[in-house]
């Protein structure tokens, strides 16, 4: 199970919510193969793609307005999660009665969640601590 | 989560700047390799991690548990972590048995003894225990050196160009049997490596590390191949076929072909990589052929079961840097036999970057779709 302790905080409140429910719609997945019920995993991965792609809009939008100097380079790494995030659905649409399928697609969305996802947003959290400590002073 | 995360590591030795806000995952029972070329930052990030070094910027947490942040250093040994650095070689005074149990001075003497005889039997030295290293070969000292690592449990282990000192025949042996000993272990590991072939054969995920001491891209090593996001990423797997040229109508045009320009503007200068596996050779039968660039064959060398054919594009248009062309093709193909070969190419294998002013590639790289091609020759 994927928990999300402070250090993995941005401590934006927006951000660290969304990342919050798709690390839910991840347990929720890993407890479906774990549970033997692989066939539930196709329609929870496309809820958690459909759920990070509306993230990233947003999280990209929020970068912009704050002015973080990377944008760009944090919008092609989100890009670049595309193709992965197609290997992601290909598993699920297997995972029923596939047991590589499923491993690999615990594997990959645990990756895909805490590498991709959180530990790449660590790229502009000291830029946001700073912009939102300067607005409550 | 268990396992080993690096946040936002940024690290410099004086005005020497070699980690740049890295962060990375390492799950427990995974297996990542740190790629990156010398100089990199690599073993820093390792000495961080172990506690060897003191950490400067980020945080560092190993099963849950903070070892390093601005606030605060747990030393080495408190952290868990195995290590096979070169400079942690075998002590030589030592017997073989004495050298694994060496890490294990905390248990009772018979059970770190047992403990000590159950690695070496895992890893198949059990008859070498009251040899010592000199008596071993360099592979054999591998072996002893993980069981070493491997004995007092860590829940992480790193290893630092763990194979460098052995020669190329003795390293795939190594190789699978280190990995098959890891996989049991279930630890998470961390191998820093320069060799791009060695970290596709054991990892379960790469980070390259590049020279500006950031990681440029992760993932399993087949997305690393066929979706390099980066020029610097794409070559880093063996020779590579490159091709400059400008976006036009949503396409690029080499001398090998056309290929779809997906998602970039026109205008746009972009580099096309092309790996040799992504050339076609196509033999004509000496019927001369509209399709495919005219080419003549320059030499072939045998390459397990592949060759690579190294060929001159003849057209006339052709750019003299663009002339040289490597091929890989089945071996089974004589192209030498051929009358009448021409060139063209394997979208899969190709990808593009646009190229800033200095000619060097940024941003995303495209994975070709679906360009029909003749197929190769077999
Ligand atoms: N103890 C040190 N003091 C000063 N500079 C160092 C030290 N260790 C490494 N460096 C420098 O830091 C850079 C990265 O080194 P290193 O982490 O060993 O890279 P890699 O393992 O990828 O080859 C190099 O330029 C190296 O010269
Ligand atoms: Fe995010
Ligand atoms: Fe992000
Ligand atoms: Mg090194």
């Amino acid at each position: 199970m994927v928990e999300l302790t402070s250090s993995f905080m941005l401590d934006y409140e927006t951000l660290d919510r969304d990342h919050q429910r798709l690390a839910d719609i991840v347990n929720l997945i890993v407890g479906a193969i774990d549970g033997d019920e692989g066939e539930k995993c196709e329609d929870l991965v496309i809820d958690f793609v459909k759920s990070a792609k509306a993230h990233f809009a947003k999280e990209e939008a929020l970068l912009a307005k704050v002015g973080f100097p990377n944008v760009k380079r944090h919008h092609d790494h989100h890009e670049s999660l595309n193709f992965k995030m197609e290997h992601l659905i290909e598993f699920a649409k297997n995972a029923g009665d596939n047991k590589l399928a499923r491993d690999s697609l615990r594997k990959e969305l645990v990756f895909f969640l805490m590498d991709d996802i959180i530990t790449a947003d660590m790229d502009f959290k000291n830029f946001i601590e700073k912009k939102s400590n300067a607005e409550k002073t | 989560m268990k396992g080993l995360h690096v946040i936002g590591v940024s690290h410099a030795y004086g005005n020497n700047k070699v980690l740049n806000n890295v962060s990375l995952m390492i799950p427990a029972g995974e297996l990542v390799c740190l790629l990156g070329p010398s100089g990199s930052g690599k073993t820093t990030l390792l000495r961080l991690a172990a506690g060897l070094e003191r950490l400067q910027q980020g945080e560092i947490l190993i099963n849950d548990e903070v070892v390093a942040n601005a606030k605060m250093h747990l030393p080495p040994e408190h952290r868990g972590i195995g290590l096979m650095f070169q400079e942690y070689a075998l002590f030589p005074h030592l017997s073989i048995i004495d050298n694994v149990t060496f890490g294990l001075d905390g248990q009772p003497k018979d059970k770190a003894h047992r403990r000590a005889m159950e690695m070496l039997d895992q890893v198949g030295m059990t008859a070498y225990a009251e040899s010592y290293p000199h008596m071993l070969s360099g592979g054999q000292q591998q072996r002893i050196a993980l069981a070493r690592a491997l004995a007092p449990e860590p829940k992480l282990l790193l290893l630092d160009e763990p194979y460098s000192g052995l020669d190329t025949n003795l390293r795939g042996q190594i190789r699978e049997d280190t990995l098959s000993v890891l996989k049991a272990s279930g630890v998470a590991t961390v191998m820093v490596t320069h060799d791009p072939e060695e970290a596709m054969f054991m990892a379960d995920r790469i980070k390259i590390l590049g020279n500006n001491g950031r990681i440029l891209q992760a993932g399993r090593p087949h997305d690393i191949y066929y979706h390099p996001q980066h020029e610097f990423v794409a070559k880093l797997f063996g020779l590579m076929n490159r091709f400059e040229s400008v976006v036009k109508d949503g396409h690029v045009d080499i001398p090998l072909g056309r290929i779809p320009a997906k998602g970039l503007e026109n205008g746009r200068k972009v580099a096309v990589l092309v790996r040799p596996e992504g050339v076609t050779l196509t033999s004509n039968g000496g019927a001369k052929s509209a399709a495919g660039a005219p080419l003549e064959v320059v030499s072939t060398h045998l390459l397990g079961h592949d060759n690579i054919v190294r060929v001159a594009l003849t057209a006339d248009n052709v750019p003299a840097s663009e002339r040289d062309v490597y091929v890989r093709i089945h071996h089974t193909f004589e192209p030498e036999l051929s009358q009448q070969i021409t060139a063209g190419i394997d979208p899969e294998y190709a990808f593009i970057f646009p190229t800033d002013e200095e000619g060097e590639s940024t941003g995303t790289g495209n994975r070709l779709l679906s360009v029909s091609q003749p197929e190769a020759a077999e």
